[in-house]
């Protein structure tokens, strides 16, 4: 019965873990240690990211140049030059908005290495490690816009870069790059374009976090508010040791070369600027393909699951086990007529992991896995325990 | 009863802190101990338990994974709250709770567990010898 436990291919980054999270628990207990709500840590941050946008978005405007005033030059530069100088404590909301942002691309990466060392991502998870994927590749490309708003010089680089790397995908890639300019060139209507992405895409993770939540009983969303307040400790810190300030003014007419990275949103970039731009999309593709593709091949023979069966004719229909199956594999089904109950326990076998937890919730024997039905532990205990009397 | 005869059961999680066990479930390290393995701590009905002390047993560990970290999310957290009467099923009333320890351990915790669980067989030493049914 010596299943995968023991011999699967990242078995000694399972031991570190577990050896990490140990001395984390000797520190913090179980109960706050943050390891443990690895999945909870960027959908902190995301709430974090939603409030200071909000206070973000009632200051900014999305244009390049005076296209709403006549006076003095407003556009989106002075708009985030306004909050991060005159508006009180815009500063601060504005380093927020960017550690949080960093801080969540962390998290995330924390949150995926973690599953993958625990070998928790394969088989009935599939679902969760490839939502889990799109979901990250949308939060680079809603932090990548969020560098183009500022509209300083490395926004404009970075919008003529991206524009250029769709233009130059096959087929789709000149109606690609006029959605994302909204027209053919850089124009007002870009930066409300770009405003609407940012915005208009970060609500969509709400949807990809829901398929990323399906299947998953109780999800774990919030860490304990010990764990939040070290969390904002943390971005804070970094909001008043390293303030965020932009660059100079976008200029339509010069062409910047080098900008400041920030590793954790414009990797791509640093790539893009390396390498041809077929090869750049043929990495990204590939590299995106190849990591979607892990719980199909990181473990050529996957070891067979044993779903959990119902005895039917002792099933009561009282739900315990359909309440505490931490995977929503067991439905609740009206009873076949003549039966003495209202409702059957029925197992939906591609989403059962094995675990058995619905055996040890059932009050009645009448669930069992096939590889140990509760009948041969009892005689199992029955018999070690005569061995020696 | 005579020392020799005192038998532990322990229902254990496999993916839990790894303890040796020979072929007749016999656990080396620990003397009178033996154990059973569930792929899930979560398995682990309180009628097992009831029956493992009914059964003439000294008394029962049950050890899963540290609370908080579960191969299979919940399964640890499940029978801790069903030992504790939480969660339905839960044990019976007249179950002795003295002579169960639960246990949560990770795979390198190996000598914490060795070094509780005969702790626990010495206290189960001093209590008065269970009904034997």
């Amino acid at each position: 019965m010596q299943k995968i436990v023991d011999n699967h291919p990242l078995k000694a980054f399972n031991s570190l873990t577990l050896t990490l999270e140990n001395i984390t628990n000797k520190v913090m207990t179980s109960k706050y240690n943050p390891f443990y709500y690895h999945g909870a840590l960027p959908q902190y941050y995301l709430w974090v990211l939603y409030l200071s946008g909000l206070l973000l978005f009632a200051y900014y405007i999305p244009t390049i140049d005076n296209a709403y005033f006549s006076k003095n030059l407003v556009n989106a530069w002075t708009s985030v030059d306004y909050i991060t100088k005159s508006l009180p404590f815009g500063g601060v909301i504005r380093g927020i908005h960017r550690y949080a942002g960093d801080a969540m691309v962390i998290t995330i990466f924390l949150h995926a290495i973690r599953v993958w060392f625990t070998d928790r991502y394969r088989q009935y998870r599939w679902l969760q490690w490839v939502s889990g994927i799109v979901l990250a590749l949308f939060v680079l490309f809603i932090g990548q816009t969020g560098y183009y708003l500022v509209w300083d010089e490395r926004s404009l680089l970075l919008t003529r870069m991206t524009a250029g790397a769709f233009e130059a995908i096959p087929a789709i890639g000149p109606g690609l790059k006029t959605w994302f300019l909204n027209g053919d060139q850089i124009t007002n209507l870009t930066l409300s374009n770009f405003l609407f992405i940012h915005i208009g895409l970060s609500f969509f993770l709400l949807f990809g976090l829901w398929v990323h939540y399906l299947r998953m009983t109780r999800p774990v969303m919030t860490p304990p508010p010990a764990v939040n307040y070290i969390l904002t400790a943390f971005v804070l810190i970094c909001v008043f040791l390293f303030p965020i300030n932009s660059g100079q003014m976008a200029d339509l007419n010069t062409q910047p070369s080098s900008f400041e990275i920030d590793w954790f949103f414009l990797f791509p970039y640093a790539l893009l600027s390396q390498m041809p731009v077929g090869a750049y999309w043929a990495v990204m593709v590939l590299g995106t393909v190849a990591i979607t593709a892990l719980p199909w091949i990181m473990i050529p023979k996957q070891p067979e699951i044993e779903t959990a069966e119902v005895v039917l004719n002792k099933c009561t229909g009282c739900s315990l086990c359909y309440k505490d199956c931490p995977y929503q594999a067991i439905e609740m089904v009206p009873a076949p007529a003549g039966s003495r109950f209202k409702l059957l326990a029925t197992v939906k076998d591609f989403r059962c992991s094995g675990c058995g937890v619905c055996v040890g919730a059932c009050a009645f024997d009448a669930i069992d896995l096939p590889d140990l039905p509760d009948a041969e532990v009892n005689a199992k205990i029955k018999a070690l325990l005569e061995a020696k009397g | 009863m005579s020392d020799a005869q005192k038998t532990v059961i322990t229902l254990i999680c496999e993916r839990a802190v790894e303890v040796n066990v020979d072929g007749g479930g016999a656990c080396p390290d620990v003397p009178g101990m033996k154990v059973i393995k569930f792929p899930c701590s979560g398995m682990i009905q309180p009628l097992m338990i009831e029956a493992a002390l009914k059964g003439g047993a000294e008394g029962v560990v049950v050890c899963g994974c540290q609370i908080g970290d579960c191969y299979y999310r919940e399964g640890n957290r499940m029978i801790r709250e069903r030992l504790l009467g939480d969660r339905p099923p839960t044990m019976k009333k007249g179950t002795d709770r003295r002579r169960i320890l639960a246990l949560w351990l990770a795979r390198p915790q190996k000598d914490r567990f060795i070094s509780e669980s005969k702790e626990f067989i010495a206290t189960l030493g001093s209590l008065a010898a269970p009904e034997a049914k």
